[in-house]
């Protein structure tokens, strides 16, 4: 009886200091604004018809610094709307968490938007190196964040894993595609994936509130 | 079973939810007063209570600012207060150890 009270009780204690250190400000808004932003920059990347290595590299650079932007000032609105300090200690954890993985990202891109890059069309294999990179960064992210975030991770992960694997045997097979293609791909993965998991957030969430 | 690490439990501590607080505060370096009342799901009124009872006991140090023009207060463990967390927890640990071996 004694034993189980102080178990409980301890138990108890390790759930309260692990939820205190869990990230969940705005989510699904940010999740569906990132994917929004991914579609609609697809769309105009293949309007535009941006086909030069270097252009798809600094497009999608810029793309992703928007993205960064907007999520930043809805992380602010959601800290002065709750009365929260903005750079609390689960934020300050998970911007830690994302920071290497988004460097590399951004240095491949530079090395691969490069003038000397000898063959444009091997900016193809930026979107799916891209999508590990970023599969990574959401994964360490999860471990202060709430459980699916790991999960959505994970997708990015084996996603941009398959694309690799295709794009090496059709480098192979029969050369690459065209580049504007490549804005396809961002969309879908940048863009399709954040809208479908920023849904899945915002009635979950909904429910749990109204529960 | 020797009752002397339940007698020994900090009882300004041992209360629910001062103890939820506690945990909170001892994973962060600090929380602001809305932080804590969501994540515990208590009144405005109660955890005031609550933290008013642990300031005085030296455990929690309370800081005032504003942020963007509006008044934030944040809540943080004292030395003494994580010290007493500390002796709380290796003390529940004690319990659980007796009972186990019996004695």
């Amino acid at each position: 009886m004694t034993q189980n009270w102080a178990t409980e009780h301890l138990q108890a204690i390790r759930t309260l200091m692990e939820r205190s250190a869990i990230y969940r400000r705005a989510l699904a808004p940010i999740t569906l604004l990132v994917g929004s932003i991914g579609a609609v920059a697809a769309a105009i990347g293949w309007l535009v018809g941006i086909e030069s290595h270097r252009g798809f590299g600094l497009y999608w650079i810029a793309v992703c610094l928007v993205a960064l932007a907007g999520a930043f000032l809805l992380v602010r609105r959601q800290a002065l709307k709750d009365a929260e300090p903005f750079w609390s200690s689960p934020t300050r954890r998970v911007a830690q968490a994302l920071l290497p993985p988004f460097l590399v990202g951004l240095v491949a891109c530079v090395l691969m938007a490069l003038p000397r890059w000898r063959e444009p069309l091997q900016i193809w294999w930026l979107p799916p190196i891209w999508m590990v990179l970023y599969g990574c960064a959401l994964h360490a992210a999860g471990f202060f964040m709430p459980r699916g975030m790991k999960l959505f991770g994970w997708g990015f992960v084996l996603s941009g894993c398959a694309i690799l694997a295709l794009l090496n045997q059709r480098s192979y097979a029969s050369g690459m595609p065209a580049i504007v293609n490549a804005h396809w791909l961002m969309g879908a993965t940048f863009g399709g994936f954040h809208l479908a998991y920023g849904a899945y957030l915002h009635f979950t969430e909904k429910r749990k509130n109204e529960a | 079973m020797n009752p002397e690490p339940f007698l020994q439990l900090d009882r300004v501590i041992h209360e629910k939810g001062r103890l939820a607080i506690m945990s909170l505060l001892a994973a962060s370096p600090q929380l602001s007063f809305t932080e804590m009342r969501d994540t515990l799901n208590m009144t405005d009124g109660n955890i005031t209570a609550h933290l008013r009872t642990l300031q005085e006991a030296g455990y929690v140090s309370m800081t005032k600012e504003f942020q963007g023009g509006r008044p934030l207060t944040t809540f943080a463990l004292t030395s003494p207060g994580r010290k007493a967390f500390t002796n709380y927890i290796n003390l529940l640990e004690q319990i659980v150890q007796q009972t186990k071996s019996g004695k």
